[in-house]
C-alpha cells in the first residue's frame, strides 16, 4: 500500500524533475548563451565598457544605471552582417547602429560626412573618397583604406554574398562582382592611408555614388577577418557577434526574435554617444501603443515597426508620447501582369475603377495620399506635373467597353498576407474592379509563395510595396524591357531608352528632364499603379531627446540622442 | 525491461529517418525557396543563381537529402540559411524556453485538474462539481490567444503588476525571479486550457474506478475513505489519466506557437514560424527532427510510467 503511494508520488515527480531541468538551461538563456553574447553584458551594465570606462572617469564607478533607449520593431532582425543585409529593413536598422558608412543621409536627403571627410569627383567619373584621419575601429585600431580595399575585394569575391549593388565600378561585371580568379579591382586606386578613388564605367550623376556606394557600403575590420577563406565568410562566428565595428554604438548581444543590444562605443572618432545603450526590441504591433504607454519602448522603428493605423486614436492620447507623421513612403504598387492587360484601355479602365481616395480617408484615416507612379512625392525626382487618375466609374465602364474585354475572364489577384491595410485596401479595390466589370479570383499567399509567382509570371495582378529610394534608376528599372526581372512583362522601345539614358545622365538637371519624360508615359501607358503612399505614424516618448522614428536617416545623429 | 528499452529505441531510428523524408518532401514540395523571397528588379539574376549554388540548391533533391543525412551522421546540422548561424546553437536557445514553457504548464494543469478531478467525482453532483464541471467548460472553450490578450491588458497594462511579454526585463533583468515573472501569464494561459480538459478526464476516469467492486471489498475490509480513494481508486484511474497527459506534451511543443508570439517568449515556435516563412530548410529539418525524437520520447516515457502506475504493465517481451 506505501509503495503505491510512492509510484503515485513518483509518477507526478517525472515532471517535476524534467521542469527543474528544463529551468537549469534556460537559466543559461535567461543571460543568453555564451555562442550570440557575452553573459558580463547582462550580468552588470557596465562591464562590457570595462576597459574603456575604467580611464575615462567621466561616469561614477559604474553603479548608475546606464540611459538606455528601447526601440520597438516588429520583424526580427534577421543578420548583423554589415556587407549581406540580405534586404532586410530591421537587420539595416540594427546594422546602423553598429555601422558606419562614408557619408549618411538625413530626411531631408542631404549627405553628411561620417567615415568620409569629402567624397568629391571633377569629371563625375573618377570620385576621390578622404576619409576622416581620427577614425578608429571600436578596438583602437585605426580605419584606413586598407580596410576599405579589404573590404571591397572580399564583398565583390564571387564566392561571397554581398548586399552591395556595385556595378557601375570599372572592374566588374553585369552582377558587380569580380570575375572567377579576379582578385583587384581595377576601378579602385588606393591613394594613401586616407585617400582612395573610385572609377566608374560611365560618368554617374553624382548622387548615384554617394547613395549607393558612399552611404550603403558598411565596412569589415581587415585585422580581424583577413585570414577566413571567402567561401566560409558567411558562416564566420564574427557575424553573429560582430564586436569589432566602426560605429556610434558596438555590439553586446543579439537574440533574435527578441532584441539587439548595443552599447556606447567609447572609442567612437566623433563625439561619444551620450545613451549607454539602446536595445532594438521585437514585439508584435499589436503591442506597439500598450508598450509606449508603458515605457517598455520610447520609440517605434520605421519600417518595420508601424503602429497600426487603428491604433491612430489611442496613441495620440497617450500623455507621455509625442506622435508625428512621416513623410509618404513606398507606395504599395497594383502590379498588371502586362501579357494579360495587354490593351492600355484595360489598365485605364482599372485606374478609374478605383476609388484610391476612399482607402486614404477611411482606411488609412487621411495618413496617406493617392499618387499613380512608383516614386513617393518626396523624391526630388517626383514629377509633380501629371495628373492623377480619377475615380470615374463610368469611363471606366466604357473604357472597358470600348476595349472589348472578356467578362467572363477571370482576373487572379495574388494578394500577400501579412500587411493588414494592405490587405484591407485589396479588398475594396476588388469591390471596386467587380462594380467596374471585372471577375476578380483573390489569391492569398505568404510573401515566398507569392514571389515565386509573380517571377514566374503566374499571376494577374498583384499588390504589394517595393522598396525606399533615393535614386530615381532603382524605380525605372521593373520596366526595362530587357531586365530579366521584369515580372510585369512590360516592354516600350521609348521608356526603354528613356530609362538607359537617366541611368547614366551625370548631369541632374537633365536627368530631371529625362525621368519627367519617362513618367509621363509610363503614366499613359500604366504598367503599374500606385494605390497609396502611407504617412507612417512615429511616435516617441517625451523623455527621448533628439531622436525620432523617420523613414530615413534614423541614426544619423544616434550619437546625440539623449534622456530626459 | 531493458530489452524492450532497448527495442524501442531501435525502432525509433528507422521512424525519425522516415519522419525527416517526409518532411523534406513537403518542404521541397511547398511552394516559394529560400533565395527568391525578395521582388527586386535591382536584383541581377546572376546573384540568385550564386546564391542557390552557394546554398547547394542546384543539385536535385535527393542529393540534397542526403547531404543533409550525411552532415547529420556527423553530428552537423548546417547553417541557417537566413542568419547563416549554426543551426544547432538557434536550436540550443529556442529549446529551453520552450521547455520551460510547456512543462510548467503542465506541471500547473496536473496539480489543478488532478485534485479538482478527483473531488468533482468523489462529490459527484453536488454543487462543487457542477461548478467545476462548468469552469473546465470555460476553460476549454475561451481560445488561449484571446485569454492572452485579456491577460495581458488586466495585469501589465491596467494593473502593471506583470510584464506584457518577453523572457527577461531588456535594461537590467534576467535572473531566476525575472524569468519567473515572464513565466507566470504565458504558463497560467497554457495551463488553463489544460485544466479545463483534464478535470474532465480525471472525474470521468475516477467515476469508472469508483464503480468498481474492489472498491466496495476495500470499504467492507475497513479501510479508511481516504485510503479507498488514494491508493485504491487513484492509481487505477492514473492510465487513461496518464495516456492524456502524455499526448498534451507535444502539443503543447507544436502548439504554443501563437503564445509565443503573443508573449514574445523566445522559444522553438517563434523559431518555427520564421524559419517557414523564410523558408529556411536547414533550420525546418532540425527543428522537425527535434520535435519528433520529442514526441517518441515522451511516448516511451509514458509507456514506461504505465508499468509504476500498474504492476500488471510489463515490458518483458
Amino acid at each position: 500500500m506505501i509503495s503505491s503511494s510512492r509510484l503515485v508520488m513518483a509518477s507526478l515527480l517525472v515532471p517535476l524533475i524534467v521542469l527543474l531541468a528544463a529551468c537549469g538551461q534556460s537559466g543559461n538563456n535567461a543571460s543568453p548563451s555564451p555562442s550570440l553574447s557575452e553573459a558580463s553584458s547582462q550580468a552588470s551594465p557596465n562591464a562590457p565598457n570595462a576597459d574603456a570606462s575604467a580611464s575615462s572617469s567621466d561616469r561614477p564607478g559604474g553603479a548608475a544605471k546606464e540611459k538606455a533607449v528601447t526601440i520597438g520593431i516588429v520583424n526580427s532582425p534577421i543578420t548583423l552582417n554589415q556587407i549581406n543585409d540580405q534586404g532586410d529593413s530591421a537587420s539595416k536598422n540594427v546594422q546602423a547602429l553598429l555601422n558606419d558608412a562614408l557619408l549618411d543621409i538625413d530626411s531631408k536627403f542631404e549627405f553628411l560626412p561620417k567615415l568620409a571627410d569629402s567624397v568629391e569627383t571633377q569629371d563625375k567619373q573618377t570620385y576621390v573618397v578622404k576619409l576622416n584621419a581620427n577614425a578608429k575601429w571600436n578596438d583602437g585600431q585605426p580605419f584606413t583604406t586598407k580596410d576599405v580595399l579589404f573590404t571591397l575585394k572580399t564583398a565583390l569575391n564571387p564566392k561571397v554574398e554581398t548586399s552591395f549593388r556595385l556595378s557601375f565600378i570599372e572592374g566588374l561585371n553585369d552582377a558587380g562582382k569580380l570575375e572567377e580568379g579576379q582578385t583587384d579591382i581595377s576601378g579602385l586606386k588606393i591613394v594613401d592611408d586616407h585617400t582612395f578613388e573610385v572609377k566608374t564605367k560611365t560618368p554617374i550623376d553624382p548622387n548615384i555614388f554617394k547613395e549607393t556606394f558612399a552611404t550603403k557600403v558598411y565596412f569589415l575590420p581587415e585585422h580581424v577577418l583577413k585570414d577566413v577563406p571567402p567561401e566560409q565568410l558567411a558562416t564566420h562566428p564574427y557575424f553573429q557577434k560582430p564586436e569589432v565595428t566602426i560605429g556610434p554604438f558596438k555590439f553586446a548581444a543579439f537574440a533574435k526574435d527578441q532584441y539587439a543590444e548595443v552599447v556606447r562605443n567609447e572609442n567612437y572618432y566623433r563625439p561619444v554617444a551620450k545613451l549607454g545603450k539602446i536595445f532594438v526590441k521585437v514585439l508584435p504591433a499589436a503591442n506597439l501603443v500598450a508598450q509606449l504607454q508603458t515605457g517598455d519602448i520610447q520609440l517605434n522603428s520605421l519600417p518595420v515597426g508601424l503602429i497600426p493605423i487603428s491604433d491612430y486614436e489611442k496613441v495620440k492620447a497617450l500623455p507621455n508620447v509625442n506622435v508625428d507623421s512621416s513623410g509618404p513612403s513606398e507606395p504599395a504598387e497594383l502590379f498588371f501582369n502586362n501579357k494579360v492587360f495587354n490593351d492600355v484601355k484595360v489598365r485605364q479602365a482599372v485606374a478609374y475603377a478605383l476609388n484610391r481616395e476612399l482607402i486614404v480617408e477611411q482606411l488609412l484615416k487621411g495618413q496617406g495620399e493617392v499618387i499613380d507612379g512608383s516614386v513617393p512625392s518626396d523624391n526630388p525626382y517626383y514629377n509633380k506635373d501629371i495628373p492623377l487618375y480619377s475615380y470615374d466609374p463610368e469611363k471606366a465602364k466604357s473604357l472597358l467597353r470600348e476595349s472589348g474585354w472578356d467578362a467572363k475572364k477571370t482576373i487572379r489577384f495574388l494578394v500577400p498576407s501579412g500587411n493588414k491595410i494592405r490587405e484591407q485596401a485589396a479588398d475594396i479595390l476588388t469591390q471596386n474592379l467587380k462594380d467596374a466589370g471585372f471577375k476578380i479570383e483573390v489569391q492569398k499567399y505568404d510573401f515566398g509563395t507569392l514571389a515565386q509567382k509573380v517571377k514566374k509570371g503566374d499571376y494577374d495582378l498583384t499588390i504589394f510595396n517595393r522598396d525606399y529610394y533615393i535614386e530615381p534608376s532603382l524605380y525605372f528599372s521593373l520596366f526595362q524591357s530587357d531586365n530579366k526581372s521584369n515580372f510585369i512583362h512590360y516592354a516600350n522601345p521609348k521608356a526603354d531608352e528613356l530609362i538607359k539614358q537617366g541611368a547614366v545622365e551625370a548631369d541632374p538637371a537633365k536627368r530631371r528632364g529625362i525621368y519627367n519624360e519617362l513618367q509621363a508615359i509610363l503614366h499613359d501607358d500604366l504598367p503599374t499603379l500606385s494605390i497609396y503612399s502611407e504617412k507612417r505614424i512615429q511616435a516617441v516618448s517625451k523623455d527621448v531627446l533628439v531622436g525620432k522614428p523617420l523613414n530615413i536617416g534614423m541614426f544619423n545623429n544616434v550619437n546625440e540622442w539623449d534622456l530626459k | 525491461m531493458f530489452p524492450y528499452l532497448l527495442r524501442r529505441l531501435l525502432i525509433a531510428i528507422p521512424v525519425l529517418l522516415g519522419i525527416t523524408v517526409i518532411n523534406f518532401v513537403i518542404m521541397k514540395l511547398a511552394p516559394g525557396n529560400p533565395v527568391e523571397m525578395l521582388i527586386d528588379p535591382n536584383t541581377p539574376p546572376e546573384l540568385i543563381e550564386a546564391k542557390k549554388q552557394m546554398l547547394g540548391l542546384h543539385s536535385p533533391a535527393y542529393v540534397q537529402y542526403f547531404k543533409w543525412l550525411q552532415g547529420l551522421a556527423h553530428g552537423q546540422l548546417g547553417y541557417s540559411f537566413s542568419s547563416y548561424a549554426p543551426v544547432s546553437h538557434l536550436i540550443g536557445e529556442r529549446i529551453g524556453p520552450t521547455l520551460l514553457l510547456a512543462f510548467a504548464a503542465l506541471f500547473a494543469g496536473l496539480l489543478v485538474a488532478l485534485p479538482v478531478g478527483i473531488f468533482s467525482a468523489t462529490r459527484r453532483n453536488t454543487r462543487f462539481d457542477y461548478l467545476m464541471t462548468g469552469l473546465s467548460f470555460v476553460g476549454t472553450s475561451i481560445p488561449p490567444f484571446f485569454l492572452g490578450l485579456g491577460l495581458i491588458y488586466v495585469f501589465a497594462l491596467k494593473l502593471g503588476w506583470l510584464p506584457p511579454g518577453g523572457m527577461r526585463d531588456l535594461n537590467g533583468g534576467g535572473g531566476l525571479g525575472d524569468t519567473l515573472l515572464h513565466l507566470l501569464l504565458p504558463a497560467t494561459v497554457l495551463a488553463v486550457a489544460i485544466v479545463g480538459k483534464k478535470i474532465r478526464y480525471v472525474r470521468a476516469s475516477m467515476l469508472d474506478v469508483l464503480k468498481q467492486d474492489y472498491l466496495r471489498t476495500a470499504r467492507a475490509k475497513g479501510a479508511r475513505e481516504f485510503a479507498v480513494i488514494y491508493r485504491h481508486a487513484l492509481r487505477n484511474a492514473l492510465l487513461p489519466i496518464l495516456t492524456v497527459f502524455g499526448s498534451e506534451i507535444p502539443l503543447l511543443l507544436g502548439g504554443s506557437i501563437l503564445i509565443e508570439q503573443i508573449f514574445q517568449w523566445p522559444g522553438i515556435g517563434q523559431l518555427a514560424m520564421q524559419s517557414i516563412l523564410s523558408r529556411d530548410y536547414p533550420t525546418l529539418m532540425a527543428l522537425n527532427l527535434v520535435a519528433a525524437a520529442v514526441v517518441l520520447a515522451t511516448n516511451l516515457l509514458v509507456d514506461l510510467l504505465y508499468s509504476a502506475a500498474d504492476p500488471r504493465v510489463r515490458y518483458d517481451a
